[in-house]
């Protein structure tokens, strides 16, 4: 027999996830069904939400290449990838390094680490902006690539040095015996015992870089337009063009979004255990 | 006469090199560039021709910042925000992430929900809520006049206060889902036999959570506190896309502040000063917090 | 086949001293245990013979060479963690081979190795397994496997059966104590249980506290322990003190309280004070002998252990089969002279009198 003080209890608590539901994914409706709508449709009183109206032309609008959409995609694809296959590459080594082998100055960078987490991005913008453009390298995937790990190397190397130090030492010492250099060891036994924290980390660097927004807006001009650039101009210059607005918008978090459902549990424990070890 | 094996040697010298590339990354990208911003609030710095002219400086440009009103609304504003923000998230995600710890809540399906949020780039946010917030056609207005809550259409963005508080809206419908993630862990690391405990003990359901759910969640929250108020002050996107800093300057935080002393007005070494000072602000709350944490830990060991 | 020395190890962890000057010499072909309990160093030891720790002072001599400086794979040991440490993601087949696929052995020799090392084990039939999906018995076999591939000059155990259940245990070092006769490889092994030593080793060292106690065989250390540490932890039951004294009446005898057990081999009274210790098998119940009182009946088996209350204490004495007495019983306890051991009351070393 349920109690009647139980049942209430589980009458609040389902309308609580519901009113959550609706609030959390209200907005993200709305704006998918809004890109579907034609403008007439979303300017008339009340709109017209006629299932009937849909359509993609909004997509086929900002896809054309005019508007910057399209290579504003590329563009943050192969920045996200690089900077994600990169830091992962030399945050894992370094995250290693940190966890096993006895590095002189690791409490040092470690401090280094936490505090990256720390401060505002403008501080560092300034002085970078300032060389690059000395260098000529502004508006350059490379320099948005470096600028990009600047704040997600330390993510991985906090991340990956917890997973590797619960790598049980006995582990790299069997392989020791056999004859493993350290490199071997890393190579052959440690990274593949850790393909979910890498993966994990891997797509959250990704998503990080994808959508990040200010060092793109002042180290790019015009050949290196990240998609949320091409967003936000599309908000200044196009904002009456309520649809196709949206539908940029949405366009550029599909891969992000679903990159973090699919990888959610990864993510989910990945994240989850890094912070608790913070 | 100590002898390192072979063993431990290598793995030294193997330390060395691994760390290394990472090591010149993070000096290159942040070690310097961070020397460089203070040494730059020291400066004026000039765009002749094609290059950059120094001039010392001294001390003004933060002189100048103690007695600018801009600056000096900028940061009341950016404390306001970030104080309303922490709050309000804090309270909305240990809520939704008590819902999710309930038998009810715990289905996969409302774990997703809460990435979608996370996941959307924050200027992916700003464009959904500036189509949300629009005067004409925004459906804000039209859900509240057909509520008949208010006869007019407002103009979200377009008055002081309430353009600011909106973006404080966008900002935390954003924050909450992660805040609610890291709470949710934190939930979950609480053993449960502490729970049948008190309830042995005869508290109910609200006692349990003033005195076991509380105090186990203390890190997490404290954590999850920091990490909420150095976001608030990074705010940026939001600023960008709804409204530019207008009307009238109302909106303009202290990163953005930075960022268009800087990238509109060039005077570069004033932006450095700002946004040092922000660093500094930043560098004191988490000490704060740090300590915060400390004592906790020392009293465990000898409780 | 080696043979290994190690010349006045010193280990320190900080200020912690864990090993202090310690002294060993492991023949061709021996099987030596170094025996203790948990924190005595053991395991530090071993692990400086295999070059996976430093040596703060001291040398290790491998065939009289110097391998302070040498890793684990240059001084040619192979060794069997108490843990396994089996590579999780590769099979028994890829886990066995990985120290020849390192070498880049081909791939004909690499399989036909790994092939007689499985027969050897009775591993062919898990050859595709992952350790997962292997019972603590088979997953120690592959660790063994891997060790046995190498054909080492000295085989390093570290506590390798403390995670199997005891039926198992003793199977496996059946099966340990076969393998070395077979293989006659220089091994050395570590362990705290001391009935694993006795029954597995040439000989034994026990250590408490990073210093070396006795080294000596089975037989030596079980019958002629060099210290009271010894032999208290070698033999099961543990062996019982009592504390009394010489005395010269009609003969050597040693007092406990008014119990006189007579010594026959004793030539003359000693000097300093010495405490005696008895084992089980020595200690006889019946009609002659002290006055006791039953406190516990332990039946084993084969024997049941009974613990009396006397004069000197308690003692327990083995008994065959099974025994009937009861608790607060009253019966008679005879000590066996010729079990009788004698330590210094001070020194705590064993004085052998003859």
């Amino acid at each position: 027999m349920i109690s009647y003080k139980h049942q209430l209890s589980r009458f609040f608590v389902r309308m609580g996830l519901a009113i959550f539901t609706c609030v959390a994914l209200g907005p993200v409706i709305w704006a998918v069904v809004t890109s579907l709508l034609p403008l007439t449709a979303l300017t008339s009183r009340p709109p017209d939400l006629n299932p009937l109206n849909m359509t993609l032309e909004n997509y086929g609008l900002v896809l054309d290449s005019s508007r910057g959409l399209f290579s504003g995609l590329i563009n943050s694809f192969i920045i996200a990838t690089f900077t994600s296959a990169v830091g992962l590459v030399i945050g894992s080594m370094a995250a290693y390094a940190l966890a096993r082998l006895n590095m002189p100055g690791s409490s040092l960078i470690l401090m280094m680490i936490l505090a990256t987490q720390m401060f505002p991005g403008i501080v560092i913008a300034i002085p970078l902006f300032l060389v690059m453009s000395r260098m000529g390298i502004v508006d350059t995937h490379f320099a948005l690539i470096l600028v990009y790990l600047s704040f997600t190397l330390p993510i991985v190397i906090w991340i990956l040095k917890a997973f590797f130090e619960s790598v049980p030492m006995e582990l790299e010492r069997a392989a020791a015996v056999d004859g493993a250099q350290p490199l071997q060891t890393f190579q052959h036994i440690v990274l593949p015992i850790s393909l979910p924290p890498l993966f994990a980390t891997g797509v959250f660097v990704f998503i990080e870089a994808w959508n990040e927004f200010f060092f793109a807006i002042i180290l790019t001009r015009i050949n290196v337009k990240t998609a949320p650039i091409a967003i936000a101009e599309f908000s200044g210059q196009y904002q009456t063009l309520y649809g196709q607005m949206l539908a940029s918008a949405v366009l550029a978090s599909i891969p992000v979004v679903f990159l973090a459902i699919i990888f959610r549990r990864f993510i989910l424990e990945g994240f989850v255990e890094g912070a608790i070890k913070a | 006469m100590q002898q390192i094996s072979e063993y431990n040697r290598r793995r030294i010298r193997m330390g060395i090199w691994f760390s290394a590339p990472a090591v010149i990354v993070l000096l290159t990208v942040l070690a310097y560039p961070i020397l460089a911003s203070w040494v730059l609030s020291f400066l004026r710095v000039y765009f002749a021709g094609q290059g950059l002219s120094f001039r010392f400086y001294g001390l003004t440009n933060y002189t100048e910042l103690l007695t600018n009103q801009l600056f000096r609304e900028a940061l009341l504003r950016s404390i306001y925000f970030t104080l309303v923000e922490v709050i309000v998230v804090t309270f909305l995600a240990l809520t939704v992430a008590l819902l999710l710890n309930h038998p009810l809540g715990r289905h996969a399906f409302f774990r997703v929900v809460l990435l979608v949020p996370w996941a959307l780039a924050p200027v992916a946010n700003a464009v959904l809520w500036k189509w949300i917030y629009n005067a004409n056609y925004g459906i804000l207005n039209q859900a509240l006049i057909g509520l008949g809550i208010i006869d007019r259409n407002i103009i979200w963005l377009g008055s002081p206060v309430l353009a600011l508080n909106m973006i404080l809206l966008a900002d935390i419908w954003k924050a909450v889902p992660f805040i609610a993630l890291l709470l949710l862990a934190g939930l979950q690391n609480i053993p449960s036999h502490l729970y049948k405990a008190a309830r042995l003990d005869g508290a109910n359901a609200w006692q349990q959570f003033q005195h076991v759910t509380l105090p186990g969640l203390k890190t997490t929250l404290i954590i999850s506190i920091v990490l909420q108020s150095i976001w608030a002050l990074k705010v940026f996107d939001l600023i960008y896309v709804l409204t530019k800093g207008s009307p009238a300057d109302s909106t303009v935080l202290l990163n953005y502040l930075s960022w268009r002393v800087t990238f509109s007005n060039l005077d570069v070494g004033y932006g450095a000063a700002i946004a040092n000072v922000l660093f500094v602000l930043m560098f004191i709350l988490s000490l704060v917090y740090i300590r915060a944490l400390r004592p906790r830990k020392t009293k465990e060991k000898v409780g | 086949m080696a043979t290994l020395e190690l010349i006045d190890i010193t280990k320190k962890f900080g200020a912690v001293t864990a090993v202090d000057g310690f002294h060993l010499k492991v023949e061709d072909g021996e099987f030596v245990t170094l025996l203790g309990p948990s924190g005595c160093g053991k395991s530090t030891i071993l692990n400086m013979i295999a070059g996976l720790e430093d040596v703060t002072a001291g040398a290790i001599q491998i065939n009289g060479k110097t391998v302070n400086a040498l890793g684990p794979f240059e001084r040619d040991v192979a060794m069997v963690f108490q843990n396994y440490a089996l590579y999780p993601h590769m099979t028994v087949e890829e886990n066995i081979g990985f120290s020849l696929r390192l070498r880049k052995r081909p791939k004909s020799e690499v399989q036909e190795k790994v092939q007689r090392v499985a027969e050897m084990l009775e591993l062919e039939k898990l050859m595709q397994r992952l350790p997962r999906e292997l019972s603590g018995g088979q997953q120690q076999r592959v660790a063994i496997g891997r060790a046995v591939i190498r054909e080492p000059s000295i085989f390093l155990f570290d506590e390798p059966f403390s995670n199997l259940d005891a039926a198992l245990r003793i199977k496996t070092r059946g099966e340990i104590k076969e393998l070395h006769q077979r293989l006659g490889v220089t091994s050395v092994f570590v362990t705290h249980d001391q009935e694993e030593a006795l029954s597995l080793s040439d000989r034994i060292a026990v250590l408490q506290a990073g210093r070396l106690e006795q080294y000596g065989s089975p037989e030596e250390v079980y019958l002629r322990p060099a210290t009271k540490y010894v032999a208290r932890f070698i033999g099961t039951p543990q062996m019982d003190f009592f504390s009394g004294e010489f005395i010269d009446k009609e003969g050597l005898r040693y007092k406990v309280g008014e119990a006189e057990i007579p010594v026959p081999t004793l030539t003359r009274l000693p000097e300093a004070a010495f405490d005696a210790g008895v084992r089980a098998e020595f200690v006889s119940l019946g009609q002659k002998g002290f006055d006791a009182t039953v406190r516990l009946v332990q039946p084993v088996g084969p024997f049941t252990y009974v613990t009396v209350d006397w004069q000197g204490g308690s003692v327990t004495a083995r008994v065959n089969g099974v025994s009937h007495l009861k608790p607060k019983e009253h019966i008679k306890v005879d000590i066996d002279p010729q079990g009788l051991l004698f330590f210094d009351r001070a020194t705590s070393m064993r004085i052998d009198i003859l």
